[in-house]
């Protein structure tokens, strides 16, 4: 493993250059919350590298909220500073979906080949963060093309893929400063932060667990927690790993795909008025089938990654984790 | 974009619209290349500026240069369809999904059970099947439909029952003075039909409820469970397994579908709503 090591102030000099020929997108602190913004050489200074998720999941550059299908785009080559791997685990499922099968979406590969993915170090955990109770790391594991990991004012940079490779190669990081490893003390803030979390997170039921509680019939259950559902579908829009849309109409027979989302009422509705997910308490219900049954059995890949976004976007205060934790009581 | 882009539809011009009955019309379209399907598989309708549908054709699956789509109006989209006119254009994507299985009907009966506008997609079958019928037994129809007037293509009747092999049944919910032939709900064919069941199989497409009580019908017959085929319906938007609207337990129906042996979805959720 080869570990490029860069001091802070030849970091801030590294990025103003790569913004000149890429658009550079990094997580910024703002009042209450932290989210991707573009970066313009003004606001290098104020890219939170450490943190853990932004508001806006990944998926929003491969997979935009809204995105006309007929008509490309003009894109650009990105850059994407600071993905925690809540998100990255995502794209397992993700590529899945869009590229894997007998029809590739080009939208979405092309977004993704346009994209340089930078992962981080996690530094903090929200209370709703819980990657350990599906057995991910809260720093990049893979599904990144380079790895960030920041201490004691320097950055080092770790090589994921051949494309990383390549971009390290062309933009050229000061080379006398390879390390054979991440420094020990880089190691030991990893170590740190996943006992912290598996503190934090020792009640949650892993995937299995989650699965047999969630297919247990208990229909008393979800209507306990549907209670408070709004059907804001914010669970499903916020989520990493949700991928469904719908194909908007337009003039000249363009198309645009716009994000959608099955707890939203009328998502499964036909013509003719049936609907398999009326009822609300059994659209909830679907939501858990889909992320801990469905989805890991059609394409061997996890529907969720913890992120916890999904807990703090509720606005009925439905917390995924006490839905499971009840869900797996009882045996 | 050099690869293809699964989402563009393909122009095609509406040369004919024929009524079928106050609510359900046929589109005859001429797509501006040709454009082949399996019999069963679907295709997506665009109508400009409106919005998108599944359809199954009902044209022969061996003709490339047209092909026909039966719409009852029902919704949004096809409320506008039925206003459409001949030279007017509409978008299609496809074909997709899994059809009816034709080699697994070979030296077998094959029973059919449609209602309504489930026809549609019956007609491109039994058209198939009549070009193949050299390797068939025997096709048993029936059809169910709630009046006489609501009966869809009279000609076709006609003609299905002066071919050899094929014998056709019909039933309507509530009869007039011209009606001659039965009178309930479908399944009510299936008590005069003579099938040879372990020699054959059975297809199934129709509204909801009437492939829920077909099916079970047949299952009471002693139909077995993989040699009921069902023509699943579903909310779709992209039907390439990608946005998520026709998910039913492991499946998504248009990708995985919309051909399904009863027993590959029984144990599905919600599989008749």
């Amino acid at each position: 493993m080869s570990v490029y090591r860069i001091s802070e102030d030849k970091w801030v000099e590294y990025v103003k250059e790569l913004v000149r020929e890429y658009q550079v997108y990094a997580p910024i602190v703002k009042t209450n919350s932290t989210d991707f913004e573009e970066i313009t050489p003004e606001k290098i200074g104020r890219i939170n590298y450490g943190g853990n998720t932004a508001s806006t999941p990944l998926k929003a550059f491969f997979f935009p909220f809204k995105e006309n299908v007929v008509v490309a785009a003009d894109k650009k080559p990105r850059i994407i500073i600071g993905v925690p791997n809540c998100d990255l685990a995502a794209l397992d499922l993700l590529d899945n979906i869009y590229l894997g099968g007998e029809f590739e979406d080009l939208y979405y590969k092309e977004n993704r080949e346009q994209t340089i993915l930078f992962g981080k170090d996690c530094d903090s955990i929200k209370d709703s963060c819980h990657c350990s109770a599906y057995g991910l790391k809260p720093y990049a594991e893979k599904n990144c093309d380079i790895s960030m990991s920041v201490w004691d004012g320097n950055f080092y940079l770790v090589p994921m893929s051949t494309k990383g490779e390549a971009f390290l190669d062309k933009h050229r990081i000061n080379q006398n400063e390879t390390l054979a490893a991440l420094p020990e003390k880089v190691v030991q803030q990893r170590a740190g932060l996943v006992t912290a979390l598996q503190n934090q997170n020792k009640d949650i039921p892993d995937e299995q667990a989650s699965r047999r509680g969630i297919e247990k019939e208990n229909p008393e259950l979800w209507k306990k927690h549907a209670a408070t559902c709004v059907s804001c579908g914010a669970c499903s829009l916020i989520c990493p790993t949700c991928h469904c849309f719908l194909l908007i109409d337009r003039r000249d027979f363009e198309k645009v795909k716009n994000w959608d989302a099955c707890q939203l009422p009328g998502f499964s509705r036909v013509a003719a008025g049936e609907d398999p997910l009326l009822k609300l308490y059994e659209r909830l219900k679907f939501r858990y089938l889909c992320k801990f049954v469905y989805k890991p059995d059609m394409f061997k890949a996890i529907a969720c990654t913890g992120c916890g976004r999904c807990i703090d976007a509720c606005l009925g205060k439905i917390n995924k984790n006490e839905v499971l934790i009840e869900a797996c009581q009882g045996g | 974009m050099q690869e293809r882009n699964i989402y563009k539809p393909i122009k095609a011009e509406l040369i004919k619209v024929i009524e079928e009955s106050p609510t359900i019309k046929t589109f005859v379209l001429v797509p501006e290349v040709e454009f082949s399907f399996k019999t069963g598989q679907f295709i997506e309708v665009t109508v400009e500026n409106v919005g998108e549908a599944p359809f199954t054709p009902s044209s022969s699956p061996l003709e490339t240069k047209q092909l026909e789509i039966t719409v009852m109006k029902t919704g949004y989209v096809t409320e506008i369809m039925h206003t459409m006119q001949p030279g007017q254009y509409m978008g299609i994507r496809g074909p997709y999904g899994r059809g009816y299985p034709l080699e697994e009907f070979y030296d077998k009966e094959v029973l059919i059970l449609g209602g309504g506008c489930g026809f549609a997609p019956i007609r491109s079958l039994l058209y198939n099947l009549k070009a193949i019928s050299d390797k068939l037994r025997k096709v048993t129809f029936c059809y169910g439909s709630k009046t006489p007037e609501e009966c869809i293509y009279k000609p076709y009747i006609k003609e299905l029952r002066e071919t050899p092999k094929f014998e056709v049944f019909r039933s309507v919910d509530k009869a007039d003075e011209s009606w001659e032939e039965k009178v309930g709900v479908v399944t009510v064919l299936l008590d005069d039909v003579k099938v040879d069941i372990p020699n054959s199989a059975v297809v199934v497409c129709g509204p909801p409820i009437m492939m829920k009580f077909g099916t079970k019908k047949l299952l009471e017959m002693g139909y077995p469970e993989d040699k009921i085929y069902l023509s699943m319906e579903k909310n779709m938007s992209c039907g390439l397994g990608k946005c998520g609207h026709c998910a039913m337990g492991h499946y998504f129906v248009c990708k995985d579908g919309p051909v399904f042996s009863y027993n590959e979805i029984k144990d599905s959720p919600n599989i008749w709503s």
